[in-house]
């Protein structure tokens, strides 16, 4: 039996006073697809972004294949909402791709024919051939979402964490990025993304960890993803949810 | 161009030698400030250099421009540190910690230069060339110094050339590749610190932090290529300068910095509105392309939609009706319908469809 993909201890992270997550522990095993589901301001985003060590916690420990997050971080994989970066700085596609080259490369290395050819490749599986010149002030919503996945898989990962992937993309892009993902998973590899869209979960995803700054639930969706689970993490407006639950 | 000024003259050849250093490194170093919106740190770093210089004065009595120089990288860099001290540790936002300390420095300096003119020794020490910039007391041995620096300054930026490029597009999936962010930015600080610095002696504190913006915005509407837009501004920056610089020269009593950076304004106000794509004149040009192109169809499907709302028996509608479906003028949209005999224009200035127009409407 080899080491979860992720592994999450105690985790507890406040801004000032205000704790954003309370003692939250999740196991995701490796080669599985997780959503990662709850209310706005449960600290979903805040959950990825301190096992990246872009936030610090004030308690907890994050395991990548059984090994601290500083270890592994070639392993691992930030795929993070495309509003955080500024679209019109003037570069094309094929560099932003590139940028996930840069880990590996080492000072003062510039990007070689090799490490072209991955972003070349990386584009071609998210559909993007033909654009790696682009410059990035043109693209659509889906299309910078498939950059930035691009960006992703030439890190060459095992872990990937994705926040809100499918956040504003159009149907074509999302039916594309569910079928990388699908493919992601068949070579192994691990994914979680932060999901906003609870209909999609059961289709989407086998695993789903439902958080509203402690963890609720977490586990495979058709045991988790219950009536009782949403309303537990959604707190009063829970009517809604029993129909998706069914179903 | 260059062939009609008199670079035989030794002062001019060494003022012009200045001002296009300091251009070239401003421009390709506030490429990244612009790049980052840290145009506010040049700013501060600027104004924060004065009492650098006054107290490199005090310290070693002379005027040679190597210690003045690294005294005004001192302090400027010691206002950026503050900064994010105040910033990291309080509830105050960057641009209130920006104004804060770059005041405190300002005035300190000002007190210092107040203080130092009022000694025996203050006509020869001529500080006050720092607070305007006076190209023409510029030595060969100070554009020795400043090309030096700048060399150095612009070498470093080569070498980190894709760090620098991930801390100002993203530096958060820097830190995720496990490339030390924090330090390339106290790198990619400290060069912007060089860049303002070696401009101080000709541009002065008060508008060096012009010259760290305006080359490197004006070089943005002309490219969307980093590499392109840093060299770009490099050239604009040297152009400003050395034709500020020389008309400083020429012009007695013209004061050297406002004079480069009304240039440099000026070379932003050409680009913003020339530019070919970004440009104002040609983004206004493509916008009526498009509205020619599009315009026609879209009305003729308002024009449609809007009698499905209404019933066929309505009597047409304002033209007022339909600009606001689409936010643009549309006569020129109804008069180019009307002569296509796809629409018609009724009793009180109301606009139909005709019957060929409804069926070309049915066909889309």
């Amino acid at each position: 039996m080899s080491a979860p993909a992720l592994e999450i201890a105690d985790l507890t992270v406040a801004y000032g006073e205000r704790p954003v997550l309370w003692d939250v522990d999740l196991t995701v095993p490796a080669g599985s697809l997780t959503a990662i589901v709850g209310p706005n301001g449960a600290g979903k985003t805040t959950l990825l972004r301190s096992v990246l060590g872009l936030v610090r916690p004030a308690a907890g420990l994050a395991l990548v294949l059984g090994r601290p997050y500083p270890e592994q971080r070639r392993l691992v994989a930030y795929v993070p909402q495309r509003g955080s970066v500024d679209w019109d700085f003037p570069t094309d596609v094929r560099d932003v791709v590139l940028m996930g080259r840069y880990g590996r490369l080492g000072w003062v290395r510039r990007p070689g024919r090799e490490d072209r050819q991955a972003a070349d490749e990386a584009l071609r599986q998210v559909g993007m051939e033909g654009f790696a010149r682009r410059q990035i002030s043109q693209l659509s919503g889906g299309q910078q979402q498939r950059v930035f996945l691009a960006r992703a898989l030439v890190q060459e990962a095992e872990l990937y964490l994705m926040d809100e992937p499918f956040q504003g993309v159009d149907a074509t892009t999302e039916l594309a990025i569910v079928e990388l993902l699908r493919s992601l998973r068949a070579r192994g590899k691990t994914i979680v993304c932060v999901h906003h869209d609870l209909q999609t979960v059961p289709e989407y995803f086998d695993r789903v960890e439902l958080l509203n700054v402690r963890k609720i639930a977490g586990g495979p969706v058709e045991e988790v993803f219950t009536e009782e689970n949403l309303r537990r993490t959604y707190g009063g407006r829970s009517a809604a949810f029993g129909r998706l639950a069914g179903s | 161009m260059i062939a009609l000024l008199p670079l035989d003259d030794y002062t001019l050849r060494v003022v012009a030698l200045g001002a296009a250093t300091l251009g070239v490194v401003a421009g390709a170093l506030g490429t990244f400030a612009v790049l980052r919106r840290q145009a506010l740190v040049g700013d501060a770093i600027s104004h924060a250099a004065l009492p650098g210089i006054a107290l490199a004065y005090l310290v070693t009595g002379g005027k040679a421009s190597l210690p003045l120089m690294i005294g005004a990288a001192l302090t400027g860099f010691l206002a950026v540190l503050l900064v994010s001290a105040v910033v990291r540790t309080t509830r105050v936002r960057q641009d209130a910690g920006l104004g804060i300390w770059l005041a405190v420095f300002f005035g300190a300096g000002l007190v210092l230069l107040t203080y130092l003119q009022r000694r025996p020794d203050a006509s020869q020490a001529g500080l006050d060339r720092f607070l305007f910039g006076q190209a023409a007391t510029l030595l060969e041995e100070d554009v020795v110094t400043m090309a030096v620096a700048g060399v150095l300054a612009l070498a470093t930026l080569a070498l980190l050339w894709k760090e620098v490029k991930i801390l100002s597009f993203d530096p958060e999936l820097g830190a995720t590749l496990g490339l030390p962010m924090r330090l390339v930015d106290v790198v990619l600080t400290g060069l912007l610190v060089v860049a303002i610095v070696i401009g101080l002696q000709t541009v002065g504190a008060v508008l060096m932090a012009a010259m760290i913006v305006a080359p490197a915005a004006a070089a943005r509407q002309w490219t969307d290529r980093l590499g392109v837009m840093t060299i770009l501004a490099s050239v604009l920056g040297a152009l400003a300068g050395v034709l500020g610089a020389l008309a400083s020269a020429e012009v007695s009593r013209l004061p050297t910095g406002p004079t480069i950076v009304v240039i440099a304004t000026a070379l932003v106000a050409l680009s913003l509105l020339g530019a070919p794509r970004r440009g104002l004149v040609a983004r206004a040009l493509a916008a009526r392309r498009a509205r020619r192109r599009l315009g026609p169809a879209q009305v003729l499907a308002d024009l449609d939609q809007l009698e499905r709302l209404h019933g066929a028996a309505t009597q047409g509608h304002h033209a007022a009706t339909i600009a606001a479906l689409e936010r643009v003028d549309v006569g020129p949209a109804l008069a180019e319908l009307e002569r296509r005999g796809l629409v018609e224009r009724r009793e009180g200035d109301l606009w139909a469809l005709t019957e060929r127009g409804r069926e070309e409407a049915a066909r889309r």
